[in-house]
């Protein structure tokens, strides 16, 4: 039986009703259109669903939509303000980090997580940050210098 | 790949949530961090008719350290741990633990209660929960009861645990003062990755510093639970600390190491391991003490 729940996602709420065996990363994906957050292995190991969660980066496969219930939400469509692109958004097209762009919303929110808490990480501490997300294109190196340029405001 | 349908249960409270288990019997499914019980679910190897969320369970989720020993909500989450400035400070080889599993993404997720609970040989948290002589506190409508750790684990995914049972905090005393720990964990990779092995040591030494008084080590993947080593304790214990004691207590360790051959390593290599890790953790918990 569906359930109501509110959900703030992207700082829009929403009151939908949705089946408690419906994932968050298909509840965004099939019922909002919100296709930003992508589908790879759906088993919460290439991190291609990730989402922020109250402040938190999460795979989204592993959560059930009920269970996002009350909770504030970010994706990939939300990184993006009246200002333009997010300073990250900017330095992945710069530099080149996209390939396939397959990964490219879950490293963007990966990314986003760690500069809100550590706005000044270091190489390491940025590459456990985005550890969670494979990508089988760039060799991430350029995805790293796109976080290391946002970090140092280049 | 879709989940099957299930009846979805909020209980808000503990008492609540033992009556639900309770009354929905065996077709139910504790969920707290869902990275292992919806994955097992989206790969039809479970499917159980009501899932019971501790989500809306706030004493759960607490890390208390008010009166000398920690009591870790069983839906702490691994990130949590190793970000916990107690933990850090106290209980490093938890730390260590904790920010080993899985990836960034699952450690947001993952709960301490639900890697104990799934009862994986290769788990990150049980070896240094070991270590530290944790006990779980487990709790059904019938009442509340207490057991060791070492006692809670039975066999790969079985524990103690009633199907009305519940785990409701793990609690850790604070290590004594000259006390130091370390966990290593053995992977080809450093991230998404289950251990080859892992093994976690706790030193304390008396009160000039030169004699050890208290030894664990415990190890991880090398046998169906993780494993106390006593040979590595009666090795170690009265002893004073030097790296030809370490080494042999490495030896000791893998003699009561108990591994197979699989398709991560051989037992040979896992054993060799055992040894070397055994006298890497003990080096790093001595150093510990020293630089306390």
């Amino acid at each position: 039986m569906k359930r109501m729940i509110c959900i703030t996602i992207n700082g829009k709420k929403y009151e939908l009703a949705v089946a408690p065996n419906r994932t968050l990363a298909d509840f965004l994906r099939e019922e909002l259109l919100l296709t930003g957050t992508k589908k790879g292995c759906d088993m919460g190991e290439c991190g291609t669903c990730t989402v922020i969660m109250n402040g938190r980066a999460v795979n989204s496969c592993l959560v059930l939509a009920v269970q996002a219930a009350g909770k504030e939400i970010t994706t990939v469509e939300g990184l993006e303000t009246e200002d333009g692109l997010h300073p990250l958004q900017e330095k992945f097209i710069e530099n080149g980090a996209i390939q396939c762009g397959f990964c490219t919303s879950g490293m963007l929110l990966s990314a986003k997580t760690l500069l809100d808490r550590n706005p000044h990480p270091t190489e390491k501490e940025i590459r456990t940050a985005i550890s969670g997300n494979l990508c089988r294109c760039t060799g991430y190196q350029k995805i790293v210098e796109s976080i290391k340029d946002v970090n140092e405001g280049r | 790949m879709p989940l099957p349908e299930f009846e979805f249960h909020e209980p808000a409270t503990v008492d609540e949530a033992c009556r639900m288990i309770g009354e929905l019997g065996e077709k139910t499914k504790i969920l707290a961090g869902g990275t292992d019980l919806l994955v097992n679910m989206k790969k039809k190897l479970l499917a159980p008719e009501h899932l019971v969320s501790l989500d809306r369970i706030q004493s759960l989720a607490q890390l208390d350290s008010s009166n000398g020993s920690l009591r870790i909500g069983p839906c702490v989450k691994a990130a949590e741990m190793a970000e916990s400035d107690v933990v850090i400070s106290d209980f490093p080889a938890l730390q260590e633990g904790a920010s080993k599993l899985g990836s960034p993404l699952i450690r947001n997720l993952a709960t301490v209660g639900g890697n104990l609970v799934t009862a994986r040989p290769a788990a990150d948290f049980p070896p240094s929960l070991i270590a530290y002589g944790a006990t779980l506190v487990l709790k059904s409508n019938h009442g509340e009861r207490t057991v060791p750790l070492t006692e809670f684990i039975q066999a790969p995914g079985e524990t103690v645990l009633s199907p009305d049972e519940m785990l409701k905090a793990i609690v850790l005393e604070k290590p004594s003062p000259l006390s130091g720990s370390a966990y290593i964990k053995l992977g080809v990779r450093e991230a998404l990755e289950i251990s080859l092995l892992n093994v976690a040591a706790l030193l304390t030494l008396d009160e000039s510093g030169g004699t050890i008084t208290a030894a664990r080590v415990v190890m991880g993947s090398v046998a169906p639970t993780p494993l106390l080593s006593p040979s590595a304790e009666k090795v170690l214990l009265g002893e004073t600390p030097s790296d030809v004691l370490f080494l042999d207590a490495g030896e000791a360790a893998a003699s009561d190491s108990r591994p197979i051959d699989d398709f991560r390593a051989s037992a040979e290599y896992k054993r060799a391991m055992v040894r070397e890790l055994t006298r890497r953790a003990l080096t790093l918990a001595f150093d510990r003490i020293q630089t306390q």
